[in-house]
């Protein structure tokens, strides 16, 4: 009982601190709220980008095309042979009578491929086999393998889409994202623990006299201390929700649009909410973080216990 | 009730108390006299572990306040009132608040509070004053409610450090008179002070020190320097 009592008293007196300075108070979230900002950002852009990676990443893969007269008997055999190397992960085959309907089907609105298509006698996709690398750098080997084979005389054509420049370039752009928001977010931090710290000083300043007379008439050293600490965390929630609600829209409506032009055609990134609460988490806990470093330093200097 | 034996102190270089031995028994009213600098107030700082002693020991019932830690200090000053030639009442708030200020630090609730305070000015006799603000208030008065604040955790010690100083003749008395009237009603009291009048009105014990020893104990006595 007695402990809630003092609780509540010690939140309401940090309450009245933050109210007291209002302006101070300001500048605290505001600093505070743009240290969160580039975070979320960092954070946003890394997702973001990976996602991208990993999406591009999936898709590239080694299609290899048979003549028209190669066996279905003899390809499978090419096949089976393929799978038992081990930088390989998978080989799909793919009839062509199965590319056909493929085709078919991802075309099926326009009337006049249908129509084109159904001109032919013959079936003009090839019987392909869709190999798949464990690696992403053992593509171009295993492409050169295949150019060097002994069946490469039944191979009509072997098509590798070397998505490796982009994935490259979206890698150092990942490694830029990590490396300039590292930077960014130390010197954001270190602005906000000093502007923090200036602004308890003050608050201790200003309260002294109150401070002097709670240890004359016996007040605990947290219950002097508290609304200190009390303050510096409001500071980080206020900023918290304020960052929340600003990158809330950027969330659920721009990062899809960035994944999009990033990877068209790709699995879009569709806002998951929980990496989004994973971020707002993660961005309360840093700021809660900094503000009791910055108090906690303050209080060490001015308050004498 | 308190014992000091042998009791050291240095400021920097300076020996503030050398040597001071004194035992005050429950419920006695004792003046600390001596000029400015001789040592009383490091005595009654001692008691309430503002500062360290270097050499020797106080005992205050059975704490050893050379061997209390810092963090039960809080729960002594609780059973110590204070009182200074400077006041140091909270000037935004009323003598109620005031008072109420010391209950709240150690965790009352508003119940006990609104029960308490009334009781304690009634006490110092600043019914009237309740809600008055420092700044409406007369020397005497704004000292009187700072005792009342000394008192709201029902101490069983009272330590008054030049609790006249910056008083008229008239403001002065009335203090003391309330000083022994706390003491009457059980209270210890120590009271720090230079001037003479005032404790030659006082009858009571009376220690008297100089540059930082003890020269003179009486009973019923009177200033001397």
């Amino acid at each position: 009982m007695k402990f809630f009592i003092s609780l509540l008293r010690i939140i309401k007196s940090g309450v009245m601190n933050l109210r007291r300075n209002i302006w101070l108070a300001a500048a605290s979230t505001l600093i505070m709220t743009i240290t969160l900002i580039i975070l979320s950002v960092m954070t946003l852009l890394f997702i973001i980008t990976s996602y991208s990676v990993q999406s591009i990443q999936e898709r590239v893969d080694i299609s290899t095309y048979f003549k028209s007269d190669v066996s279905e008997a003899r390809i499978l055999v090419i096949r089976d042979e393929l799978q038992g190397d081990s930088r390989i992960a998978s080989v799909n085959y793919v009839s062509s009578a199965e590319a056909r309907q493929n085709f078919e089907e991802n075309n099926r609105d326009d009337q006049l491929i249908i129509d084109s298509l159904n001109e032919l006698t013959d079936n003009p996709f090839p019987s392909t086999l869709q190999i798949k690398a464990n690696n992403l750098e053992d593509y171009p080997a295993i492409a050169n393998m295949l150019e060097e084979s002994s069946y490469r005389d039944l191979i009509q054509e072997i098509n590798f889409e070397d998505n490796r420049i982009i994935i490259e370039r979206l890698n150092s752009l990942l490694t830029f994202i990590i490396t300039f928001g590292l930077i960014l977010m130390v010197v954001f931090c270190l602005i906000a623990i000093l502007v923090i710290f200036n602004t308890i000083a003050l608050t201790i300043y200003n309260r002294r006299e109150e401070v002097e007379i709670m240890r004359l008439v016996g007040a605990t050293n947290w219950y002097i201390r508290g609304p200190f600490l009390v303050e510096a965390l409001t500071y980080s929630v206020i900023a918290a929700i304020i960052t929340s609600a600003l990158i809330l829209p950027i969330y659920f409506q721009m990062l899809p649009k960035i994944s999009n032009y990033l990877t068209p055609g790709a699995n879009i990134f569709s806002g998951d909410i929980k990496i989004f609460l994973g971020v707002i988490v993660v961005q309360l806990i840093i700021a809660f973080i900094l503000s009791a470093i910055s108090s906690l330093l303050a209080m060490r200097k001015y308050l004498r216990i | 009730m308190i014992e000091f034996k042998k009791v050291t102190k240095y400021y920097n270089n300076h020996k503030a108390l050398n040597n001071i031995n004194l035992h005050v028994k429950q419920g006695e009213f004792i003046s600390l006299v001596g000029m400015s600098g001789a040592g009383k107030s490091t005595m009654l700082k001692l008691l309430v572990g503002e500062e360290q002693l270097d050499d020797g020991s106080i005992l205050i019932d059975d704490i050893d306040m050379t061997k209390i830690r810092k963090s039960d200090l809080p729960y002594l000053r609780r059973k110590i009132g204070v009182v200074f030639q400077d006041i140091k009442l909270l000037p935004k708030r009323t003598a109620f608040e005031n008072v109420a200020f010391a209950m709240e630090v150690s965790g009352h609730t508003k119940e006990q509070i609104n029960k308490d305070v009334p009781r304690i000015l009634e006490l110092v006799g600043l019914t009237h004053k309740t809600h008055n603000f420092p700044h409406e208030m007369s020397g005497g008065e704004k000292q009187r409610v700072a005792i009342a604040r000394s008192l709201a955790h029902r101490p069983v010690l009272l330590l008054a450090d030049e609790p006249t100083g910056n008083l008229d003749e008239i403001n002065a008395a009335e203090v003391i008179d309330l000083l022994l009237k706390i003491n009457e009603l059980g209270t210890t009291v120590l009271l720090a002070t230079h001037a003479s009048d005032l404790v030659n009105k006082i009858k009571k014990r009376v220690i008297t020190i100089e540059g930082g020893q003890i020269t003179m104990e009486q009973e019923k006595g009177k200033y001397k320097l």
